[in-house]
């Protein structure tokens, strides 16, 4: 026997038996939905970054207090990369008796690399921009109105005087969103030619590249260590850090789309395997029969799994890959600018796993039939040995774990979803179990085809259990997509509340609280949250000087290095939660101390560790009390430190606080008139930027979500047929029996609703568990309820399509002569 | 065949013919009997001379291409599938050669099945006395793949007689047999018959058993040659 031609001859006779097509079937399936579910993920997180790439105006900058030396845009130039090169600078721009410190830009052609920059006319009417003409200049909206002047208007900016070109409409921020002066944009020749970059001036040079990621990567390796003394590079990563939490939950939500795709599809070839494998069990019998070795059996079995495999695979990798294209055109909005290069090593990992998937789940039951023993070809019912426990069985087990692990990229999502779907598996196991017994009682009192039917369920033990585990797991998984994760969506965006402070104010004075509290109620500003601010310095910690624990850590250079700012209060702010210990007493004996979670990373601080901190003439030692978590996307004033209002209040402070006001413009800048140290941050551009990532990732994985959901749906079909085997001879005997049509039906609906309802209720309540823990432990989304009732609709609807989908299989046995399934079977 | 009673089943110019890869191809060709009540009739032949087609057509299972069929005086051309298995459940029991027991069902439950289809509720009792019957009432709650092949045809017997049915029909009952164990199913089968008063129609490769009913039929290429006493 050659196992190969065995194999071959093998495959190509099988394929017209539905055994082997339901297996290639779910196999194109899986692959197809893992392809299109993560390639599309990984084209939206593409296009993500992109959008950090607009923020940044470039896809890297260099930053340098000193112009940076020439080499350094030769060097992007012969990687191929597009540069830039900026000057930053603050100034003070005079009209008449008007002035105005603003944040000068000072570029060239072409501006910007990366994002649109666009200024409104005198007319109002915006329009594409590129770096000012001579003479001319463009300015931010607050610029115009403290000076009093519209688009035309002339200015005095360093010696010379300069027409206002436009009013800025949109423009990168370089990285720093945080401006706490309104933005000019101005010629890098006129800026050098009005004497504005000459020495002692504050300027800040930047050199932006843009181009082939590869190169951008080769040419960030090539300047880090030539950066000049208080270089900096900024990177996509870096730009969106202040949006750092809307990327990690719109990738977190891809990703539990993508894995559970991947685990129904492992359900669907693991019971279509096992169809397989029974049928494949009289032709072993035979061949061993025939006198070929068990070596040869189990080659010619494995080759042709491989050789079903490897077509369709390649086949579900270009089904995924078209219909994650037709995702991509459809959803013409979904990302700015042209779709992102189709990514090789998603559309790779779906082959993978689909292989992986098919011998994890089909390898168990065809190795077994190595033992079978040649003697079932004179008696069918000689069965194969068969064994307690199966160390093969692991291997579905191992390879879905390792399908969450790889799949999640993060720990949370990978336990979470690990732990919640063994717990569901444990507890239909177990409820399973108590639920047949009292279904085999119900049925004792029932008559006719319903009891038959009920009876079915309880007689079917293990099947009706595997059944019950599969549907469970396919309905939770079903449940989390349709319903958990839009609800998840929508909180997410209800997290972006209408009046989530726009407004940002600094260096306010303790005696000016009270009237700049009144300026703000008057203006009909809302959640104004007021906090003082002390500045000062980390002098030990635990008695040390500070020690980092990891040494290339730039935040933490600046922790030991730079200003620390500190801050009190009587309760715990909002975004904030307490993770370990208690918030700092009102009056405590010693200064107590409430540090944020990533700040005490930095030093590996934990309750109990005291630190010294120097504040003007005083020094503060204060007992570390509690770790917190901020969410600082909150938009409120946040701390990395906070001590006991107590030992705050001695120390010299000022204020800083958050608000909201809609159309603020010419209110404000009033305000910054009457209260001239105080300065203001706008926060708008920054919300904004929020609001877009939100709206477009939630359209994305909207998108994947159905995707995910469709095939769930079409798995969960696929895994009905898988079973109809036991079903086809059983009806068509009970037909030859007498069976009516009628209590086919009947038997059947009973049967499948009620496999439907017991895994529909173990979907809801897991899905419901799922959903709580995912939007605690892994979108940090606090509040959430799982919504039930939609929860409890999806999971009926869908034990309804079980009970339809088992009725018309039935239907279909009902319909055909009972001799001709009987001969056949 | 017995003019002096009533006839039970009957077939006119029955015949069968089915599309193949290699174009049309008769299996049944203008068969034409009659079997009285009580009787019993052996239809044997060379396999493939459409023994099985023709008691599945008698049985009601499939439908001739040409020709009727009339079952205790229900003409069943006239009838749906469904009409049929409602006459089916009432009148006639089963028992094939590969015994056709549902393997997740224990011997008591498979005998069980055709009580239950008619809603008694006595089913398990009646189960129980006919397991009893054949010799099986310790092993009732065995499953199939429990059982021997000579008693998983008991239970098939069990099965086939616990509703008392008028005619039964069975297809190669020991044909899955040893000889020792399929004189035993022989023995089981008409003593049930001669107990019951049931009309029988076998179809065998057994010339033993053949030799037993009463009548024999023996079919050639789909054609009857000829019929015994």
């Amino acid at each position: 026997m050659r196992p190969l031609v065995f194999a071959a001859r093998s495959l190509r006779r099988e394929f017209r038996h539905a055994e082997l097509a339901t297996l290639a079937a779910a196999l194109v399936l899986a692959v197809a939905a893992l392809a299109a579910v993560a390639t599309l993920a990984s084209r939206v997180e593409h296009a993500l970054l992109a959008s950090a790439a607009e923020l940044l105006g470039g896809d890297l900058a260099l930053g340098a207090s000193q112009p940076l030396p020439p080499e350094f845009a030769a060097e992007a130039q012969r990687l191929g990369l597009a540069s830039h090169r900026l000057v930053e600078f603050p100034s003070v721009l005079f009209a008449g008796e008007h002035s105005k410190l603003a944040d000068v830009r000072a570029t060239a052609a072409p501006f910007p690399l990366r994002g649109r920059f666009s200024v409104r006319d005198a007319h109002g009417v915006e329009h594409a921009a590129q770096t000012p003409p001579s003479g001319t200049l463009y300015a931010d909206h607050a610029v115009l109105v403290a000076l009093g002047l519209g688009v035309g208007g002339s200015v005095q900016l360093g010696d010379r005087a300069f027409v206002i070109g436009g009013e800025i409409a949109s423009a990168p921020d370089n990285g720093d969103p945080f401006r706490i002066a309104p933005r000019v944009v101005m010629n890098l020749a006129d800026a050098e030619a009005a004497g504005l970059l000459g020495p002692g001036s504050r300027t800040r040079q930047r050199l932006l590249v843009a181009g082939d990621e590869r190169a951008v990567a080769a040419f960030a390796a090539w300047a880090k260590p030539r950066l000049p003394a208080g270089g900096r590079i900024t990177t996509l990563a870096d730009a969106q850090q202040n949006l750092q939490g809307a990327f990690e939950r719109g990738e977190s939500f891809l990703r539990l789309a993508a894995l559970l795709a991947a685990l129904l599809s492992g359900v669907a070839v693991a019971l279509a395997a096992q169809r397989f494998a029974r049928r494949k069990t009289d032709e072993v019998a035979l061949l061993r029969c025939l006198g070929a070795g068990r070596g040869e059996i189990l080659a010619a079995l494995l080759l042709e799994l491989a050789l079903l495999a490897l077509p369709a695979c390649l086949a579900g990798l270009a089904l995924g890959l078209g219909l994650q294209e037709l995702v991509l055109r459809l959803a013409g909005g979904l990302l700015p600018g042209a779709p992102p290069p189709l990514p090789w090593a998603p559309p790779l990992a779906a082959f993978a796993v689909g292989v992986a998937v098919l011998f994890g789940f089909a390898l168990p039951p065809l190795l077994r039939l190595r033992d079978v023993a040649p003697l079932r070809v004179f008696r069918r019912d000689t069965g194969t040995r068969v064994r307690r426990f199966d160390v093969l069985y692991l291997l579905p087990v191992g390879v879905g774990a390792l399908l969450v692990a790889l799949g999640a990229g993060n720990a949370r999502l990978a336990l979470t979803l690990g732990a919640g779907f063994a717990g569901i598996g444990v507890v239909t196991f177990v409820l399973g179990l108590g639920l047949l017994r009292l279904v085999r009682v119900i049925a004792a009192r029932l008559h006719g085809a319903l009891r038959f039917g009920l009876a079915n369920l309880a007689r079917r033990r293990a099947l009706s259990l595997l059944q019950a585990g599969a549907l469970a797991l396919s309905l939770t998984a079903l449940a989390v997509l349709g319903v958990v994760g839009p609800s998840l969506l929508e909180r997410w965006r209800a997290d972006l509340p209408p009046d989530r402070p726009n407004w940002f104010l600094i260096n306010l004075q303790p005696e000016q609280r009270a009237p700049l509290q009144a300026r703000l109620h008057e203006l009909g500003a809302g959640n104004v949250k007021m906090l003082p601010l002390a500045v000062g310095k980390l002098v030990a910690i635990n008695g040390q000087a500070p020690k980092l624990a990891e040494a290339d850590d730039r935040r933490g250079e600046s922790a030991v290095n730079g200003e620390i700012r500190l801050s009190w209060s009587e309760a715990l702010p909002p975004a904030n939660r307490l993770l370990e210990g208690h918030w700092p007493a009102l009056q405590p004996a010693q200064p107590e101390l409430s540090v944020e979670r990533g700040w005490a990373r930095l030093f590996g601080l934990k309750p109990g560790d005291r630190v010294s901190l120097s504040v003007g003439e005083r020094e503060i030692v204060a007992t570390v009390t509690s770790l917190r978590e901020v969410d600082w996307t909150s938009f409120h004033p946040n701390f990395f430190l906070m001590l006991d209002p107590a030992s705050g209040a001695g120390l010299p402070h000022s204020y800083v606080a958050s608000f909201h006001l809609a159309a603020a413009g010419d209110a404000l800048a009033a305000l910054s008139r009457d209260f001239p140290n105080v300065s203001l941050i706008d926060l708008n551009a920054v919300l904004d930027r929020v609001r877009d990532i939100v709206g477009r990732v939630t359209q994305a994985v909207t998108w994947v979500l159905g995707f995910s959901l469709l095939a769930g749906v079409l798995v969960l079909l696929a895994a009905l047929a898988a079973t109809a085997d036991e079903r086809r001879i059983e009806a068509a005997l009970l037909r030859t029996l007498g069976a009516l049509r009628r209590q086919l039906s009947v038997a059947v609906l009973a049967e499948f609703a009620a496999l439907g309802l017991v895994a529909g209720a173990i979907a809801v309540a897991g899905a419901a568990t799922l959903g709580s823990v995912l939007a605690r432990q892994v979108f940090r989304l606090d509040g959430y309820a799982p919504p039930l009732l939609p929860l409890a609709a999806i999971v009926l609807g869908a034990a309804l399509v079980v009970a339809l989908a088992g009725w018309i299989g039935t239907l279909r046995i009902a319909r055909a002569a009972p001799l001709a399934v009987l001969r056949r079977g | 065949m017995s003019e002096r009673t009533e006839t039970v089943l009957t077939a006119t110019q029955v015949s069968k013919i089915v599309d193949g890869p290699d174009g049309r191809l008769t299996i049944l060709d203008d068969v034409t009997l009659a079997v009285a009540r009580g009787d019993s009739l052996a239809i044997v032949g060379a396999s493939g001379s459409g023994k099985t087609t023709l008691l599945g057509l008698l049985a009601g299972l499939d439908r001739p291409s040409s020709g009727s069929i009339t079952l205790a005086g229900a003409c069943l051309d006239a009838l749906d599938e469904e009409a049929r298995a409602r006459l089916r459940r009432r009148l006639v029991g089963f028992v094939f050669q590969s015994f056709h027991l549902l393997p997740a069902l224990s011997a008591e439950e498979n005998v069980m099945l055709p009580l239950e289809l008619d809603g008694r509720a006595d089913a398990r009792e009646r189960a129980g006395e006919a397991l009893a019957r054949v010799g099986l009432e310790r092993r009732r709650h065995h499953y199939p793949h429990q059982l021997s092949g000579g008693e998983q045809q008991r239970v098939a017997l069990a099965r086939a007689f616990v509703h008392a049915p008028q005619i039964l029909f069975a297809d190669e009952p020991t044909g899955n047999l040893d000889q020792r164990t399929g004189a035993g199913i022989g023995d089981l089968l008409f003593a049930l018959n001669r107990e019951h008063a049931t009309t029988l129609v076998l179809v065998t490769h057994d010339g033993a058993l053949a030799a037993r009913c009463a009548h024999r039929l023996t079919l050639r290429a789909g054609r009857i040659d000829g019929s015994g006493a």
